[in-house]
């Protein structure tokens, strides 16, 4: 039987959790023994295979038009989608600019920050995704496991990966369930 | 008494009020005096009788003409013609197709309609509701000088008990099974409370009974009083409710000052207190528990139960809590014994039960009809039929907290029973016709918006429950609803009612309910077309979410 | 008791105990978030909502009275999918992002119950109200968006402390706490105690000293007593890196339950005073820094060629602050050692002095502030036990809806107690005693007492009353009527009455108890409030009388932590030869001839008697910085290098005399 192949990549998050899972050392290469690593950030492919992969990974959570693709085609590719992370799991971080709106969160980031030149504005090149309201990737499409943390351990990744590739049911419970 | 040859009635509700009532009684006191008429002709006002287009509405007795709406300006010549000519005044007659106008019509005054039966609103619109003495002439206070002079307290029970009333502030619970429960709680001091607090949305028909026999409830609270061996009461009324405050306060005064309240009242040992306290505008005050709360200068918020407040109400005693509807017909079960109440209605929902009728209907006003009627009997006959054009797609019951029932229930008789069977509720007895035009997602969004602005904030799901199942639906009317949020109504609905604290939380789940229920299509319709088929629902975002 | 079945074990629960507390004492845990073991069960979270048989819904345990033969579920998976749908409820409903959130990481009770139910994630879409952040108030921030509206720090504020500032603003989604008619906290009636923060079960309200300084999980707990004043409440000090990150008043102390006022919680988290850390003398007109040896060497030389004179040898003073056993060597040591005829207290026996003498007349006639629990008026004279005392004043002031009727009578223009008071009362100052034989005649004369009393011309005496309090007879009777008509009257005296020094004030007061009822066979409802913490200990070791100084050649003041007042600052410097033994420098230190720099409260160990007789025990929760001894060890050094022989029996030493208070 071939190994089950595993996809993931980044949307509105710090990138911080593919950290956490490099953290997990050389035990990456007991994954790689189990599953076949296809498009991540850290390889060179850029997207899942068309034909689909087993398990796709996701981290970030889902804040405009590109990301919003970068979800759907993923849940459309991967058998097992999985949310990386509280940015995943929750929003995240990005969420709070919710409160305030997309619209000040942009003001305030690139137009009136004390570090901003004068006369800066806020990107408007045409071909830029538009940005929405933040939400968690569950909230785009579905999501079979929500996998928090702030990052989530590099022994919480291993741990799901290995199970999921497997072929097994993660369950977080006790110190593998952490929100921070 | 003097008597008189003629009298002369005029509505004095706040609507008739706002028209000019107050004016046009002095006109016509006026133009009485000019005619020299003035000790010949008697004007008096009158409460609310349930209807709102013709008023000020002018009666004329012994002929019982009715008129309206009459202006001030028009008093001069009404009298002239009518009182001092002795003809009627043809153009001011109120519409026949409404109203009969006829002296038959009031003579029997069951009511506009053929099977109207009115217990609850006997009196209300028929006498002057600021005179005792009127109240007096139409049977008033002699159930309580029955039940005092010939009953003891444990026989007043039992007649109601026997006579099978059931509560009508929308649980059904049987009223004298509440009063035994009071009476047998230990306590030296205990408490009668009228629930006057009337918020459910397109609710008025305590109002009624309140503006225009609040003698009835006073009655009826001493009576209840004397059973349960309390001597104070509260009537706990709704704040926006101005001319039904005073019109109690001085009933209560005329009660004092008649005997029917106070100190060994139709002198019997048996003293009672009444008190009356305006709340501030809460609809979660008119739950039970959280009124007794606002009594006690708290936040009105509701009690957890058990302990009840037939054991630990108001300040902690035993307290009895019932609802204006059901305290009217505590007098008319005393005086007539409880078979003549178990004769009406049906045998497991005995008596009447009034209706506020408003929507797509030709007639909008309060009914009262025995219970057991159906939904299409009220339209057809008592709502006389739906507006041209129109056909019932659905009738919302209760105010918010009621059911919402499709046409294909519209057969259900309305009583307690049937239509527990048929999974819908009476509630408050607001009837909300609506036709084809009405969306039934902008409906249940209404109503919703409602609820979470009254929900107190007390508990978790009524609270974040109402809050949420908002937003899904309002997204669902600007197209950004899911199937996935949609998945997740019923799972707020079960969960608000199953685990909130009070009825509110329990009930504001019904309108999702009752939509999922029986407008699914529709609802999807809004998800998966992107259509409100109704063309009510706007279908777009409200805020633009990209960047200029 | 009552039986009951949970989970399909046997269970029994006393009559009016809830399901979640029978439960729990059975071992079953019922997850909740609004209850709270201190406060009124609310039953608002819905959280702990069991399956009753019979019941048509689930109900909340918190509330739910047990009775016989209840048949409870606590765990069906209907209940488990309803706890975890709660959850998610009050995770979308604010801004509950754990990653940057104070408590987060095992504080956060919400966080644990979801832990708890091993949720990873919430399904709904957060909806957020955005609230104002709350900085206005000076120990803690109050942030509306993390809260649950459990309404713990409502009840708090009302059942612990009874200042009734915190509420409830709005209704449903846009319930809000406020301070308040929706004031800034900081500009609220806020007595600024923290009760709320300390049973806040998220990070809603959060100290700004200890925020972020370490978990639950991260500090030693160490339970101990506060030194603040004579109350004595228990406390729980947070102890991280040998620093204390917390202050919590300690739920099971019996004096205090968990209550604790400004003073307890925060004063010494704001400790602004400058540390000394090594021992100072004077040379040629300067405090120069010197070794401990050196130091110690010069201040026994110079006391030895005193020992003996009680009149003008060496005069000591030590703070009522200390604990009973440094309290007990400072009196064997200049007393007993020493033989020096000034041995006394910073209190100077203001507070004590005439009730030690009453007792030393009657033995104890003092009781307990228990009685406060069931008290239905509480009568107050020279006290401001709402500023003084403040957890004290917490008992009367949260017994307030349920009918308490306070009656205060102080001559101060200034006291707190009077905007609580049902009546108050200003007297003139000087006419204590006129007063309270006017009451007593007039409750004999009204024949309102409860003993028997027979006063020969009640008249005079309240005309008497009435010439020198300058009070109308009017209010002397209204008084006088509102302490006999209580049916469990308790009396509480302060320094203003003490002060006076007067046993005969104290006695008639002990009449006036008696006569009403305050003082029978079965309960004591008369108490003074004492002073510091150490007062009780200060009086049983006699050390009372007035620091007045008298050709002395020396002092000796053992201040400890303590403040110093300008009053002894000014009469000590006429000493021709000062130590003090302190651990801050003061205006003391600086005209000290010798300082030795010593330990503070938490860094000691010791005993404290507390204003109704508690023998309390202070633990040592943090080391000394380095140079500064222990005031003990530094006592018992010199003892030694005098040839002073100590015993160190403080139990014995407080016991010596009729104490006021039953010590126990």
């Amino acid at each position: 039987m071939a190994k089950p192949k595993i996809a993931s990549d980044w949307m509105c998050g710090c990138a911080g959790c593919h950290m956490s899972l490099l953290d997990m050392d050389e035990r990456i290469l007991q994954i790689i023994e189990l599953a076949d690593l296809r498009s991540t950030p850290i390889t060179d492919l850029k997207h899942p295979d068309e034909d689909g992969v087993d398990v796709g990974v996701l981290e970030g959570g889902v804040n405009n038009t590109a990301s919003e693709e970068v979800a759907r085609m993923f849940r459309k590719r991967a058998k097992i989608l999985v949310a990386l992370g509280d940015c995943a799991v929750f929003g995240g971080v990005p969420a709070m600019r919710n409160l305030c709106g997309v619209q000040e969160a942009l003001q305030r980031a690139y137009v009136d920050a004390e570090s901003n030149e004068p006369g800066s504005q806020i990107p408007n090149d045409p071909e830029l995704a538009t940005m929405t309201k933040t939400r968690a990737i569950h909230e785009v499409v579905p999501v079979d496991y929500n996998v928090p943390g702030c990052p989530p351990d590099a022994d919480v990744i291993f741990y799901v990966l290995s199970e999921l590739a497997q072929g097994r049911k993660p369950e977080l419970k006790d110190e593998l369930l952490h929100w921070d | 008494m003097q008597t008189k040859r003629a009298m002369i009635l005029v509505s004095s509700d706040p609507e008739s009020i706002r028209l000019g009532a107050n004016d046009l009684i002095k006109s016509l006191n006026e133009s009485l005096a000019a005619y020299g008429l003035q000790d010949e002709v008697d004007v008096s006002a009158i409460a609310d009788i349930g209807r709102a287009d013709i008023v000020p509405l002018v009666i004329v007795y012994p002929e019982a003409t009715v008129y309206g709406p009459v202006k001030a300006a028009d008093a001069r010549y009404l009298v002239e013609e009518h009182l001092y000519k002795g003809r009627v005044a043809t153009d001011l007659l109120a519409p026949p197709k409404q109203l009969s106008g006829h002296i038959g019509w009031l003579r029997s005054r069951k009511g506009y309609n053929p099977s109207e039966q009115r217990i609850v609103l006997e009196r209300a619109g028929r006498i002057d509701p600021d005179s005792v003495e009127d109240y007096i002439t139409n049977n008033g206070y002699e159930a309580l000088g029955k039940a005092l002079t010939e009953m003891t307290p444990l026989q007043v029970i039992e007649t109601i008990e026997k006579s099978g009333l059931q509560g009508r502030g929308g649980a059904g619970f049987p009223a004298g099974r509440k009063w035994r429960f009071v009476r047998n709680a230990e306590g030296d001091k205990k408490y009668v409370i009228c629930n006057a607090d009337e918020s459910e949305p397109g609710t008025f028909k305590d109002r009624i009974v309140l503006e225009g026999d609040p003698h009835l409830v006073i009655e009826a609270m001493a009576l209840a009083a004397y059973a349960i061996g309390s001597d104070e009461g509260f009537i706990y009324i709704r704040g926006e409710y101005g001319v039904a405050y005073q019109r109690l306060e001085k009933a209560i005064q005329q009660a004092e000052e008649f005997g029917f309240l106070g100190q060994n009242i139709f002198g019997t040992d048996f003293n009672f207190k009444l008190h009356i306290h305006a709340g501030a505008g809460a609809y979660i005050c008119g739950e039970e528990t959280a009124l007794i709360e606002s009594l006690e200068g708290k936040r009105g918020e509701p009690r957890t139960r058990p302990p009840y407040p037939t054991t630990n109400g108001l300040w902690n005693k035993p307290t009895l809590v019932n609802n204006v509807e059901t305290l009217s017909n505590i007098p008319a079960i005393l005086r007539n014994g409880p078979e003549w109440y178990k004769s009406i209605g049906t045998p497991s929902s005995p008596g009447t039960k009034v209706y506020t009728i408003m929507g797509n209907v030709n007639f909008s006003g309060v009914i009262e009809v025995p219970m057991g009627i159906t939904l299409r009997e009220v339209i057809n006959i008592y709502a006389k039929g739906m507006k041209p054009g129109s056909s019932f797609k659905m009738a919302q019951t209760g105010g918010s907290s009621g059911s919402i029932i499709p046409a294909a229930l519209q057969d259900t008789p309305m009583d307690f029973e049937s239509v527990r069977k048929a999974g819908v509720s009476l509630g408050s007895g607001a009837l909300l016709i609506c036709d084809q035009s009405v969306c039934i997602v902008d409906l249940v969004k209404v109503l919703l918006q409602f609820f979470r602005f009254e929900s107190c904030g007390k508990c978790t799901p009524c609270r974040v429950g109402t809050q949420r199942a908002y937003e899904i639906i309002d997204r669902i009317t600007q197209g950004q609803g899911s199937f996935e949020e949609l998945e997740q109504l019923p799972e707020l609905a079960a969960e608000m009612e199953r685990a909130s604290n009070c009825g509110l939380g329990q009930t504001a789940s019904a309108p999702v309910r009752d939509m999922l229920k029986h407008f699914r299509t529709e609802v999807e319709a809004h998800i998966r077309l992107g259509v409100c088929p109704t063309g009510v629902c706007p279908m777009v975002a409200e805020e633009e979410t990209a960047p200029a | 008791m009552i039986n009951l079945k949970i989970n399909g074990q046997d269970v029994q629960a006393p009559q009016g105990s809830t399901v979640l507390k029978a439960a729990e004492q059975a071992g079953i845990n019922i997850p909740t978030l609004c209850d709270h073991k201190e406060l009124t069960p609310y039953g608002g979270c819905r959280l702990c909502i069991v399956e009753v048989q019979g019941f048509r819904v689930p109900i909340a345990s918190c509330t739910l009275p047990v009775s016989e033969g209840m048949v409870i579920n606590t765990n069906s998976e209907v209940l488990q999918k309803s706890r975890k749908t709660i959850l998610s409820m009050l995770f979308s409903e604010r801004n509950h992002f754990c990653p940057f959130c104070q408590v987060s990481g095992g504080d956060c009770e919400l966080q644990n119950a979801a832990y708890h139910e091993e949720m990873t994630y919430w399904p709904m879409q957060p909806g957020w109200n955005d609230f104002v952040v709350d900085t206005t108030h000076p120990y803690f921030i109050l942030d509306n968006n993390r809260c649950i509206l459990c309404r713990r720090c409502v009840r708090a504020c009302a059942e612990i402390t009874g200042n009734f500032t915190l509420s409830v603003a709005e209704r449903g989604a846009a319930s809000s706490i406020v301070a308040d008619a929706n004031v800034p906290l900081g500009e609220s009636s806020c007595i600024k105690c923290g009760a709320c923060v300390q049973v806040c079960p998220t990070g809603a309200l959060i100290d700004r000293t200890s925020a972020y300084q370490g978990l639950l999980a991260d500090v030693t707990e160490i339970k101990s007593v506060c030194v603040g004043c004579s109350v004595g409440c228990g406390i729980t000090l947070q102890i991280r890196d040998n620093r204390i990150v917390k202050i919590e008043g300690d739920w099971d102390a019996p004096v205090n339950r968990g209550a604790l006022c400004e003073h307890g919680r925060y004063d010494p988290m704001y400790e602004m005073r400058a540390r000394i850390t090594t021992p100072l003398m004077r040379k040629n007109g300067a405090l120069e820094p010197v070794s401990w040896e050196e130091a110690l060497s010069a201040v026994a030389d110079k006391l030895k060629p005193l020992s003996g004179d009680p009149q003008n040898g060496v005069a000591a003073i030590a703070s009522t602050r200390l604990p009973l056993e440094t309290l007990n060597t400072f009196k064997e040591l200049f007393g007993d050692g020493m033989k020096s005829g000034l041995v006394t207290s910073t209190e100077e026996g203001m507070t004590t002095q005439a009730v030690s003498a009453l007792a030393d007349k009657v033995g104890t006639f003092e009781g307990h502030l228990d009685t406060l629990k069931n008290a239905d008026v509480v009568f107050c004279i020279g006290a401001n036990i709402a500023k003084s005392h403040m957890v004290a004043g917490f008992m009367v002031k949260r017994a307030r809806p349920f009918g308490i009727r306070i009656i205060s009578i102080d001559p101060a223009e200034e006291n707190e107690m009077d905007e609580i008071a049902n009546i108050s009362l200003k007297n003139k100052p000087g006419s204590d005693l006129a007063l309270i034989e006017g009451l007593k005649a007039i409750i004999v004369d009204e024949g309102l007492g409860r003993t028997p009393l027979t006063i020969a011309n009640p008249q005079q005496l309240i005309a008497e009353a009435v010439e020198k309090t300058g009070l109308d007879v009017e209010s002397l009777s209204e008084a006088a009527r509102g302490l006999a008509h209580g049916v469990s009257p308790v009396i509480l005296y302060g320094k203003g009455l003490t002060a006076q020094r007067n046993p005969q004030l104290v006695e008639a007061l002990l009449e006036l108890a008696t006569l009403v009822g305050a003082v029978d066979e079965e309960r004591v409802g008369l108490l003074s409030l004492k002073g510091e913490a150490n007062s009780q200990a200060a009086a049983q070791l006699q050390m009372e009388s007035q620091f007045t100084l008298n050709g002395h050649k020396a002092v000796f003041a053992a201040i400890g932590d303590d403040y110093v007042s300008k009053k002894l600052v000014e009469r000590v410097s006429v000493a021709p030869y000062l130590v003090v033994q302190a651990a801050y420098e003061s205006e003391l230190t600086a005209k000290a001839d010798v300082v030795l720099p010593v330990t503070i409260w938490s860094e000691q160990e010791g005993h404290y008697i507390n204003l109704d007789g508690r023998v309390q025990k202070a633990i040592r929760a943090i080391e000394a910085p380095a140079g500064v001894r222990d005031n003990q060890a530094v006592l018992a050094e010199l003892a030694q290098k005098l040839n002073i022989p100590l015993s160190g029996d403080w139990q014995r030493a407080s016991q010596a005399r009729h104490s006021s208070v039953v010590l126990n």
